[in-house]
Parts: structure tokens; C-alpha cells; sequence
């Protein structure tokens, strides 16, 4: 299996605890014998790399150094995930299984790839940004909230850490319940989860 | 290449949504463009009662939900607009039998759109720069300003030939974003000759709306802003009036209109000059078409679009030697140049246009010849076509192919 992670934070970069937590799981991804990708920002660490865990990464930069906001930050640099995300994709014969995209941020380029290239791709979800601004529905946020929505929408499966979780956006998103699985980190073997729900997808995706 | 060339054009605006010239453009370009057998998908932004998908001459046009999602602020909305614009284009393209050969990007408006499917589908990107954020602002100050100038920089650099419409546009381009010469290509504006074909030239009734049967008619068409030197004409109109009678008729408003109406009364000069307001287009039209001579006093002119539509009216045109107005009119032959912001030379070359009716004739029949030889839709999609097939010769030889 062949599996392209998303994450707007990958070590070096660390902003929260998104880092450690793909870091983490692209090193038991490798171990499991997937070939893993990992697709996020630096400011300056750009391109192809293989790291000691075993994941390859390819990090890209803004090319749009001035901006007004987080918004244009992040929509700009969507297209750079987008290159080099189809970069892998024509390297490996176009032989990629699915992309997990993590938090909103690289969701409008997970999209553009499923509908272009027929890649299916899990959500998974840290926080809402009904959470992280308290209900606050200036238009900065419910962009980001449509944006949220347009991942649940075109996603094939989305990945949560708990059942509030899941109730939550089912809740704020109305999202079919079947689409959502909780895989808890304090679980026993989240791995395993991990493993079954792209199987999962990888069997429906592209019949989707 | 026995299926026809295919491209997909991106614009933020298509008629009937037109806020600027892209709108107009983009819609010629492409129904001539398919004339001349190219496959054309326009994907642009909805407007009220427009259908979602229609094929309007050809040109297969697709409107996207431009304001789905919440925007604080227009560039974020243009951001964010692009999201949507990019997404619904993927699905459009990836659904064809016939694949997309080309992208074509008008402006920094639909920049991100198209720069995402580039890579994606692994197809050439062009981009027809109208206007840059620095020439608009005359400098980039604000962060905003900065971002945007900072984009199109970035839809040049992805762009495999970047287009523009005037020698003076190509070399303004060239130095706001440092690109080599071989990726820059000139392919003039159009006009349209055919919406002036059924006006009756010398229309007395409508005319006399505008001007008494003695008086000649001078005609200035454009926003009343400092760019657009509506000030220089009517400084320039005592001196005019000293030598031939002549009525001014302005078309446009702006910023300007109290300040210039102000100067007009304290010349005393009302019943010489007239502020229409903005116009349809057939008063405007009819307008161009009974002229004796329209004028274009502009400081600053990327291309000059209301030159050429005069010309095709059949209307003598003075222009100021500036930007793309330069270019439109070679002096003494399909038009006279002035100096720019120079009310004398304004002057001079009114009178002389407006005082000799033999001379006026003829620039009005070559202005009317040079239009149908150089800015016809039709040559201008033919060598856009040219383009396209360049870019896609390079592209076969490209590891993309």
C-alpha cells in the first residue's frame, strides 16, 4: 500500500502536537510496510527527502511570501502541496493508494486530487474551528468552517480521536455517523485501526 | 493531431457578468478561437439568471457558485473563489473524453486555479496578463497590494508564454516581474467592427440630442479619473473653440465629474460641453459612429481599447502619445498623436483633425482598414492558436508528455 499524508506540521516544523503525532504514525506506517509520504510546509527545507524513519517527505514552500491573513496563506500554499503531491503521483506510475489528510488546511488540495486524479482521501480531524473560536461566525471563520465542511463532504472516510468527536460533527456538519470511525490513541493498537479503516477505503475508493 | 486542440479558459468574468475588460475579451477570444477549430471550455463565476452550463457559440461555458463561501475580505474572496473555481474544473476536466490540452489563466484573478490543475494534469498553463497590480497602483504599498503582486508574479513564473496585449504592456510586464524575453508574446486587444455596421452614420435626430447641426462633434469616452486626462481636453477646449465651432461631449463618470463641471462653468463654457454620465451601449455605440472626432487625452493606457472601437466607427481619432495608445495610431496616417498632458498640443491636433475635412476622410478610412487588418477577433485567435500549438510543441518534447 501506498499512502500520502497531509500535515500543515511535520518535525522539524513544530507547531502543536500534529507534529509528533504524524511523525509517529508515518513510523509505524513504515513498519507495517507502507510506503509512506509526507507532504507539508517549510519555509526554507524544501523538497524530496528520505528520513530515518523510513517515510519519504516533500516539503514545499509559499510561493506567495506577503499575506493578509492565515486564509490566503493557507490557500496559496495549497497549490505547492498539490505539485508535489502529483509529482509523487506520476513518479510511482500513478500507483497511489489514498492520501490522509490532517485538519483543514490541505483539505482544497486533497479535494482538487480526488476529483482530478481519482486518489481517494481520509479526513482526519483534530479540532473544528466551532471549537477553536468558540462559535465565532465572523466570515474568516466560517470560511474555515466551510472548508472543514467541504473536506467532510468529499472525503471518502473521516478519522476522529474520540466519540464526542464524532458526535460533534455529526452534530455541527451533519455527516452520515458511517462515515466517521474513532480511532482512539489510547487504544491498544491504533495502528491496526489505522490499517483497516485505508483498507477500508482503498476497497470502496475508487468505485466510489 | 486529429482531434481538435482543447482548452480550458479560466476567467472571473463572462458575459453577462462584466465588471471590467476581461469579460468582453475573454468572450471574443473564444468563440473565435473556436471558429477556428479549437474545443473551448470556459470556466468562470455565476451571475444572476445565467445558466450553470450553457454552449454559447461554440464555447462550452460552465459558472461555478463564486460566492459559496463566506469572505472577509475581496482578495480573500478571490482565494477562496479560486478553491471552488479549481475544484469544479478538476471534476470537468477529469470527466472529458477529449483531455484538456492547455490551460489559459486571465489575470491574478483565477492565478491559484490555474496553477493547481497545471500540475495536476500535467498540462501547459498560459496566462494573458491584462494589468498588473503596480501599474494599477503606480507602486505596491500595502500588504494586500504586496500579496497580489506577489501572485501574479508567481502566475508568470508558472506560466509557459505569458501574453500580453501591447508592446508596452510586454515590456511593463517584462521589468515589474524580471521575465526572459522568450516567454513573453504579443497578441493585440480586438474589436469588434460588426456592432458598428448597422448604425446609420450621420443620424440627424439622435445627433441633434448632443450637438446643434453647426457645431462639430468631439467625443471623449472613459472613467472622469486623473488617468484618463479628461482635465487636458477641456483645458484644451478655448483654444479649440477659438478656431473651429465644436461641441465636447463627455462619456463616463468618476471621481472627477464636480471638479471637471466646476472648470467648465468658471470658463464659462456650459453651453459648449455636455456630461453625459455612463451610457448604454447603443447610445454609446451611435454615439462613436457620429462623431467627428473622438479623443483619448489618456496619461496612462495599458492598451487603449476606446481608440479602437472609435476607429472602427469611423470616427477620426486624437490620441496622447502614451502606453498601448501610442502603438493603436501612427500619426498623420490612422490618427493624429498628441503629446500627453499637454492641453496646446491637445488643442493643435483637434483643430487640425476637425478644420480639414479631406485629411479627416482619410485617416478615417485607413484608422477603419488598419482595424480590420490587425485587431480583427478573427486574426487574433488564429495566432493565438499559433501559441497554443508552440507551447504544445514543446511540450512533447517536454518529460511531461
Amino acid at each position: 500500500m501506498r499512502v500520502i499524508l497531509f500535515s500543515w506540521e511535520y518535525p522539524p516544523r513544530i507547531v502543536g502536537k500534529l507534529a509528533e503525532y504524524t511523525s509517529a504514525l508515518a513510523t509505524q506506517l513504515v513498519n507495517n510496510d507502507v510506503e509512506t509520504y509526507v507532504v507539508t510546509y517549510h519555509s526554507y527545507l524544501t523538497g524530496m527527502s528520505v528520513e530515518a524513519n523510513g517515510a519519504k517527505t516533500f516539503r514545499v514552500a509559499n510561493p506567495v511570501r506577503t499575506h493578509i491573513g492565515v486564509l490566503t496563506w493557507v490557500l496559496t500554499l495549497n497549490q505547492e502541496i498539490e505539485r508535489a503531491t502529483a509529482t509523487i503521483y506520476y513518479q510511482v506510475n500513478k500507483q497511489v493508494d489514498l492520501i490522509d489528510a490532517y485538519d483543514w488546511h490541505f483539505i482544497p488540495a486533497a479535494v482538487t486530487l480526488k476529483n482530478a486524479l481519482g486518489i481517494p482521501f481520509v479526513y482526519s480531524v483534530d479540532s473544528l474551528e466551532d471549537h477553536r473560536a468558540h462559535g465565532a461566525d465572523a466570515p474568516f471563520n466560517m470560511a474555515i468552517k466551510s472548508i472543514e465542511w467541504l473536506g467532510f463532504y468529499e472525503a471518502d472516510r473521516i478519522s476522529v480521536k474520540s466519540e464526542w468527536m464524532r458526535d460533534e460533527i455529526v452534530r455541527i456538519h451533519k455527516v452520515p455517523r458511517e462515515k466517521i470511525r474513532v480511532i482512539s490513541s489510547s487504544g491498544n493498537s491504533p495502528i491496526k485501526e489505522v490499517l483497516q479503516l485505508y483498507k477500508i477505503v482503498v476497497a470502496g475508493g475508487k468505485a466510489k | 493531431m486529429s482531434r481538435p486542440l482543447s482548452v480550458m479558459m479560466f476567467s472571473w468574468e463572462f458575459p453577462p457578468r462584466v465588471i471590467g475588460g476581461i469579460s468582453p475579451h475573454v468572450y471574443f477570444l473564444s468563440k473565435s478561437l473556436v471558429k477556428n477549430g479549437v474545443k473551448v471550455y470556459v470556466v468562470t463565476c455565476d451571475f444572476p439568471g445565467a445558466p450553470d452550463h450553457e454552449t454559447l457559440d461554440g464555447v462550452e461555458v460552465y459558472r461555478i457558485d463564486s460566492y459559496k463561501t463566506p469572505s472577509p475580505d475581496f482578495a480573500t474572496w478571490v482565494y477562496l473563489m479560486n478553491m471552488n473555481m479549481q475544484t469544479e474544473a478538476a471534476k470537468l476536466a477529469a470527466k472529458l473524453t477529449d483531455k484538456i490540452d492547455l490551460f489559459h489563466a486571465h489575470d491574478w484573478l483565477v492565478a491559484t486555479a490555474g496553477i493547481g490543475l497545471k500540475h495536476v494534469f500535467r498540462k501547459p498553463l498560459l496566462v494573458t496578463m491584462h494589468s498588473t497590480e503596480v501599474g494599477r497602483r503606480d507602486g505596491v504599498r500595502t500588504t494586500a497590494e504586496r500579496m497580489i503582486a506577489e501572485t501574479e508574479a508567481w502566475l508568470t513564473y508558472e506560466a509557459w508564454k505569458v501574453i500580453c496585449c501591447s508592446h508596452y504592456m510586454v515590456s511593463h510586464v517584462k521589468w515589474a516581474f524580471g521575465l526572459p524575453d522568450d516567454k513573453l508574446v504579443m497578441v493585440p486587444n480586438g474589436v469588434n467592427t460588426k456592432v458598428f455596421e448597422n448604425v446609420r452614420e450621420k443620424d440627424g435626430e439622435f445627433r441633434a440630442r448632443f450637438a446643434l447641426p453647426e457645431e462639430k462633434l468631439v467625443l471623449f469616452v472613459g472613467r472622469l479619473v486623473y488617468e484618463k486626462g479628461a482635465h487636458v481636453l477641456v483645458n484644451a477646449i478655448p483654444k479649440i473653440i477659438d478656431k473651429v465651432n465644436a461641441k465636447f461631449v463627455f462619456v463616463g463618470s468618476g471621481y472627477m465629474k464636480d471638479q471637471l463641471s466646476t472648470i467648465v462653468r468658471s470658463m464659462g463654457l456650459e453651453h459648449k460641453v455636455l456630461f453625459t454620465g455612463f451610457v448604454d451601449e447603443e447610445t454609446l455605440i451611435r454615439l462613436q459612429s457620429c462623431a467627428d472626432v473622438s479623443v483619448v487625452p489618456s496619461l496612462f493606457e495599458p492598451f487603449g481599447i476606446v481608440a479602437l472601437e472609435a476607429m472602427a466607427a469611423r470616427s477620426a481619432v486624437v490620441v496622447s502619445d502614451t502606453g498601448g495608445l501610442g502603438e493603436i495610431v501612427d500619426h498623420d496616417v490612422t490618427g493624429v498623436k498628441v503629446y500627453p498632458n499637454n492641453p496646446e498640443s491637445l488643442a493643435w491636433g483637434i483643430t487640425k483633425v476637425l478644420t480639414d475635412e479631406r485629411y479627416r476622410n482619410s485617416l478615417r478610412d485607413n484608422a477603419y482598414k488598419r482595424i480590420q487588418e490587425n485587431y480583427d477577433w478573427d486574426k487574433i485567435a488564429q495566432k493565438t492558436k499559433q501559441i497554443y500549438e508552440g507551447v504544445l510543441g514543446e511540450y512533447s518534447k517536454s518529460f511531461w508528455a
